[in-house]
């Protein structure tokens, strides 16, 4: 148990410095930098912990894409800024990069089976991650009105 | 240039701004739209495409329209931002249209990162990336190295300029190919984390985003087009590795 905490703060860390410096490639202005930092931690944990509990890389992607796009949106509203802020560094962890590697891999290697098979895992993890953010940037909310509210 | 001309001007300008710096399609839409109305023109009709901008005003003869072609070049997510404080400025009327201009130009000369920051910032990245994938730490140092080497390499490359998809070609066997020599001394232990650490700064991570945004958002066109930069990124990357590691099945005594 001990041991699981330990790697959970492990992931935490390089997953936020890892979205951090996406977002510096990206030109997010610094002082965004830890509300990416912190999008980019939740979609990768909630990842992480789906990988721990089922094999499925497909459905770990959906299930993290949400509270991911949700965190997104709620930086853009209390920071004023738009989503695209937020969601373009702190998707890069769930981006299937493994999944381009390991079928250019197969491919190589002749190994045709293993890469249709990941190939279409690649495709699918792109497809849920666009399910994802869909379902949850349709949810009606209109920040203008929010804002107005509050005042 | 009377008033209503110089209004399209600088509407055209600002969603040049976003357009190029990674504002989705709608976004730059609606924010022109906002400025045009805020800045006294009530009748604006644009229409926004990935890579281009149509607009006109009135519905009168002999009203100004205005036609740009943006073509592709290096995000700068702090521009968009920049923006879209300003054309929240500009609906509250706190800004006038001199003003408004003044900012603009600001905004379009606002700097980028610094190249050596962009080059610590790539091989942190990818490091990071690295052992998140579960490479050890040895793979981390090997990944880090190769995403300083990578970012140096992109930024020499965006020098002369070529072709979006060759760069992440070359990137991309760049990776593979610094990966496998840098493995040869039997230092790192998963050359294949190393790799796809190193590899995500080139993902399309960012035309998947925009993409499926714009498809939500009804923009089918935009959409399909960004779907296909990131489809044919991917393919280009996966070229690049396969590549290298092809050429390294051929020498004899090698394993990939």
């Amino acid at each position: 148990m001990m041991l699981l905490m330990i790697e959970f703060l492990r992931q935490l860390a390089l997953a936020f410095l890892g979205t951090v410096c996406f977002g510096l490639l990206f030109h997010v202005p610094p002082r965004h930098f830890a509300a990416c930092g912190i999008v980019g931690a939740i979609g990768w944990l909630v990842y992480w912990a789906m990988m721990l509990v089922q094999p499925s890389s497909v459905l770990a992607s959906l299930v993290a894409v949400i509270p991911l796009t949700i965190a997104t949106r709620a930086f853009a509203i209390v920071r004023r800024a738009p989503v695209t802020l937020f969601l373009i560094p702190g998707i890069f962890p769930l981006v299937p990069g493994a999944g381009i590697y390991y079928t250019a891999y197969a491919f190589i290697t002749g190994d045709t089976v293993q890469c249709a098979a990941k190939g279409a895992e690649t495709l699918k993890i792109a497809v849920a991650l666009a399910m994802g953010i869909a379902v949850v940037m349709s949810i009606p909310l209109k920040p203008s009105n929010l804002r107005r509210d509050r005042s | 240039m009377n008033d209503q001309q110089r209004v399209l001007e600088f509407v055209m300008a600002a969603g040049e701004v976003l357009l190029k710096n990674g504002a989705e399609v709608s976004r730059t839409q609606q924010t022109m739209e906002i400025m045009a109305k805020s800045l006294g023109v009530d009748s604006f009709h644009g229409y926004v495409l990935t890579n281009g901008l149509f607009a006109s005003m009135g519905s009168d003869y002999g009203q100004p329209a205005q036609i740009r072609s943006v073509p592709a070049s290096e995000v700068h997510l702090g521009r968009v931002e920049a923006v879209n404080a300003l054309s929240r400025k500009i609906a509250q009327g706190h800004v006038t249209l001199d003003e408004a201009y003044e900012e603009l130009e600001r905004i379009k000369t606002m700097p980028y990162a610094p190249s050596r920051d962009q080059i610590l910032a790539c091989g942190a990245g990818s490091a990071c990336f690295a052992l998140m994938f579960g490479g050890i730490w040895q793979d981390g140092l090997i990944a880090l190295a190769v995403g300083l080497g990578l970012q140096v390499f992109l930024l020499w490359m965006g020098r002369w300029g070529l072709n979006k998809l060759i760069t992440k070609f070359l990137g991309a066997a760049f990776v593979a190919l610094v990966t496998m020599l840098l493995f040869l001394n039997g230092f790192g232990q998963n050359m294949d984390k190393a790799i796809i650490g190193a590899l995500m700064p080139l993902v399309p991570g960012m035309a998947l985003t925009l993409g499926i945004r714009d498809l939500i958002m009804a923009d089918f066109l935009s959409g399909t087009i960004r779907m296909l930069d990131a489809l044919l990124t991917a393919a280009c990357i996966a070229c690049g590795v396969g590549l290298i590691l092809g050429l390294a099945t051929m020498i004899p005594g090698v394993n990939v």
